[in-house]
């Protein structure tokens, strides 16, 4: 006569699990002065708005789980969110044996642990997903509040960089600014 | 005193060879699908060779439909092209000489059709495959063969793999959307009598660029159209390139004539191309914008081309390259250039997330 037996095997797993999302573009600086000093005004207005220069010569602000970096020379622009979480994955499973026939105990233990270990995976796979998802709706909220304040900065600069040029080719005799509207009108003598 | 000639009757093939020359025919365009696609479908044991009579007409077929295709698809129009960097007005034969314009074939084309009449396509453990380089009649030969073919999904599914096709200029041109993988070398386009090829297909890739085009908002699958978006633009990208090197941008005059044709309507918006796609796309929000900026991957390319038509406006009278600078920018004015380059710039910038100004 056989008898049956009960094999419970458990799994845990701590894992550290990332989602990032992240989108690149460009800023569109009117060329009103050579490249380099655009890129000194950009720069200077980027460092007003509270973003520090990194040694590759980039600006960046982190903001919680997102950063923008801004090259101020090729005016590149990219906004990174990334979201990490360790997270611990446990999973359970059970299986019956028989003590005279079948699969034995030690064979029927490594099955399951074989199953638990795609369960944990499956599991981590739906948590970085769940990051992902967190990672996306971060950068898309970021870049609601983003998309107005460089533009501010690019009106900022153009306008510095037209005063500039205005100043090169001769006397300012006029100058009326309304930092509303973004408009200027410059009068000048030549 | 006269001597009776014998009376001679039509030519004899065997059974394979008569099934071989009417796919061929119909590959060439000769003869409707429906009563050539069953000898496509069936499988027929192939003969150690062809006999004289048989190769004779294989022959006459693909020198004298080859050389009507070119002339019907675009040939016979009375164009502008660029003849030794002058611009050069007539038909093809009057502006390019004869030795531009012969078409020489290799073994290729035969050996194909000698193994689409012996098996089935989609069904065959021979995997035939064309052994060394196209000649440039071979690559036309076997773009017509694509034209026919490509209407049976299941058949044309089973030649993309073949390097007859997918390393085909003229057919990764035509038909970019449906290979994947790396580009053919277009270099080798603008020399020979594949220049004389290509400006007589130029109408034939403008029409299959637009009907490519408009069948992009029916595209339901966000994978599908990254795929087919991303090869478009590298496809188009590689050609382009090649021919600002080669400095023969009215070869690529498609492009422009079939962008200012698709941008005509006033209301043109990305719907056109994106309006199709189904759900929310990808979790990741740099996937669904690279999806929908490689959707625009045709018109992208009209910066390239405004780049070239504004280096011409810079070529001075006394330069080399005055009087083919001049016909490109008469080709850009005649396809409103500026006007379509603008919608496609508007296009391109509305999927940016963080325009500015």
């Amino acid at each position: 006569m056989s008898r049956a037996y009960r094999i419970t095997v458990k799994e845990s797993s701590t894992r550290e699990l990332k989602g990032s999302d992240e989108i690149c573009t460009q800023l569109e600086v009117l060329e009103i002065l050579p490249p380099e000093v655009m890129a000194e005004l950009l720069k200077k207005e980027l460092i007003q708005k509270g973003y520090a220069e990194n040694p590759d010569g980039t600006l960046s602000r982190s903001d919680g789980n997102t950063t923008v970096t801004v090259n101020p020379k090729t005016f590149e622009v990219s906004v990174k969110s990334q979201v990490g979480e360790e997270v611990t994955l446990e999973s359970k499973r059970e299986t019956f044996g028989y003590d005279d026939v079948g699969p034995g105990q030690q064979e029927l233990r490594e099955r399951l642990k074989k199953q638990l270990d795609d369960d944990i995976d499956k599991k981590a796979e739906r948590e970085s997903e769940r990051l992902q998802g967190q990672a996306t709706a971060e950068l898309e909220e970021k870049l609601c509040d983003l998309q107005p304040e460089l533009s501010e900065v690019v009106n900022k600069v153009t306008r510095e960089a037209l005063k500039q040029k205005a100043r090169q080719l001769g006397n300012i005799k006029e100058l009326t600014e309304d930092e509303e509207t973004g408009s200027l009108t410059i009068k000048i003598e030549v | 005193m006269t001597t009776a000639l014998a009376p001679t009757g039509p030519p004899a093939v065997s059974r394979f060879e008569y099934n071989m020359l009417r796919i061929l025919r119909f590959l060439v365009g000769q003869m409707p699908a429906d009563q050539a696609m069953n000898l496509v479908y069936a499988k027929l044991p192939a003969p150690p060779c062809l006999s004289r009579v048989c190769v004779r007409i294989a022959q006459d077929t693909l020198a004298k439909a080859s050389v009507l295709h070119l002339a019907e698809s675009g040939g016979w129009r009375r164009e502008r092209f660029l003849v030794d960097r002058r611009p050069t007005e007539g038909r093809v034969w009057e502006r390019l000489p004869l030795e531009l314009r012969k078409l020489a074939f290799g073994p290729s084309p035969l050996a194909f059709l000698m193994w689409l009449t012996a098996e089935k396509p989609t069904d065959t453990s021979n995997r035939w495959d064309a052994p060394g380089g196209l000649t440039a009649a071979d690559e036309l030969f076997f773009l017509m063969a694509y034209d026919e073919l490509k209407a049976e999904p299941e058949v044309a599914q089973a030649l993309v793999e073949k390097h007859y096709f997918r390393g085909n200029p003229l057919v990764r041109l035509a038909y970019a959307g449906d290979f994947a993988g790396a580009v053919p070398d277009f270099t080798g386009c603008f020399t020979g009598t594949r220049v004389a090829i290509l400006e007589c297909l130029q109408p034939v890739f403008a029409k299959r660029w637009i009907r490519s085009e408009r069948a992009k908002g029916q595209i339901g699958d966000w994978k599908r159209m990254r795929r087919q978006g991303e090869v478009e633009l590298e496809t188009l990208r590689a050609f382009l390139k090649a021919a600002n090197e080669a400095r023969r941008p009215d070869l690529a005059r498609f492009v422009l004539v079939a962008n200012s044709v698709l941008l005509a309507p006033p209301e043109l918006g990305l719907g056109f191309w994106t309006g199709g796609l189904q759900g929310q796309g990808p979790g990741r929000l740099a996937d669904r914008i690279e999806t929908q900026r490689v959707a625009l991957a045709f018109p992208r390319q009209l910066e390239t081309l405004q780049s070239w038509e504004r280096q011409a406006r810079n070529v001075g009278y006394y330069e080399e390259d005055y009087a083919a600078s001049q016909l490109w920018k008469a080709d850009w004015e005649l396809a409103r250039g500026d006007t379509v380059a603008a919608k496609a710039r508007a296009l391109v910038e509305r999927l940016d997330p963080l325009r500015t100004g």
